[in-house]
């Protein structure tokens, strides 16, 4: 899905207004995303400085003015899957197929954790709800970051991740769930602490 | 057509689930006419309403405790470094 690019001519000051005005204002919510995929800060700073220097790379395929920050998430994303990935052998664990399928079924009408209450996530203020995130799968994870974290519309996450709005839908709308699983497992851990004292 | 219009129903005309509902309202990609509909919808449905709450409470929680720590410091002193941009200037 490649989309076809018109590229750009910039001269040597243009190229470095736009790293410095439009692409460095973003590193703090990069190196966000990078920790958040690799779980590791040193990885997490290699992972961005690599995209920075590939965005420059590539800075004549990139239209002045448009959404640096969606452009950036994507280079990072691919270089994550790309180079990262693959020197950790991490594979994906995620069956699509059958998130799609279950997606699809009956069952999503269905309350998957009934038990967890707005009320219980208020005694949640140290490291659950991070601990709990990244503990997705990282292609859930991803979802999650760059809609709730990031606030990237389903227009623009379908582009940083290549696939269509309607799995990056049910791919939030699982990845949600799960998540939700996780804080009820808390929730209900810190209700027998409560309970013990 | 007594029924009214369901603005969510997709091209196809697939009528949506509640959970598909919800999530355009949270992720705020719903349209005027699908808030109006959505709004009057979770007053005759309590999982909605419920949802609601928790969806919005959860996505409040994670962008307060997630988002934070900034990037190291000379982080992009060294990417400008590498691409050879001159950081005195
Ligand atoms: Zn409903």
């Amino acid at each position: 899905m490649e989309e076809i690019v018109t590229r750009q001519n910039y001269s040597e000051k243009e190229k470095n207004d736009i790293f410095n005005n439009e692409f460095l204002p973003h590193i703090n919510s990069m190196y966000n995303f990078g920790f958040r995929l690799t779980l590791d800060r040193d990885d997490a700073k290699d992972l961005v400085q690599d995209t920075y220097l590939k965005a420059y790379r590539f800075i004549e395929s990139f239209q002045k003015g448009t959404n640096a920050k969606a452009w950036l998430f994507r280079i990072l994303k691919n270089s994550f899957i790309n180079d990262y990935r693959k020197k950790t052998k991490e594979p994906s664990k995620v069956d699509y197929q059958e998130v799609e399928t279950y997606y699809n079924s009956e069952d999503v009408n269905r309350q998957i954790t009934p038990d967890l209450r707005v009320e219980s996530l208020k005694d949640m203020i140290g490291d659950e709800i991070s601990n709990a995130l990244n503990s997705l799968d990282v292609d859930f994870r991803t979802v999650i970051i760059l809609c709730d974290l990031e606030g990237f519309k389903y227009e623009e996450m379908a582009k940083i991740l290549d696939i269509p709005i309607g799995t990056v839908r049910s791919r939030l709308h699982r990845a949600r769930n799960l998540l939700k699983e996780k804080l009820s497992e808390y929730a209900k851990s810190m209700g027998y602490k409560n309970t013990e004292s | 057509m007594n029924l009214p219009h369901n603005p969510f129903a997709q091209a196809d005309g697939k009528k949506p689930t509640c959970m598909e509902m919800l999530q355009v309202i949270i992720d705020g990609e719903a349209t005027d006419e699908q808030q109006e509909y959505f709004k009057s919808h979770m007053d005759r449905c309590l999982p909605c309403f419920k949802s609601y709450d928790l969806d919005m409470a959860i996505k409040r929680l994670l962008k307060s405790r997630c988002c934070g720590g900034d990037a190291p410091a000379d982080l992009v002193e060294q990417i400008k470094l590498q691409i050879g941009q001159n950081t005195a200037g």
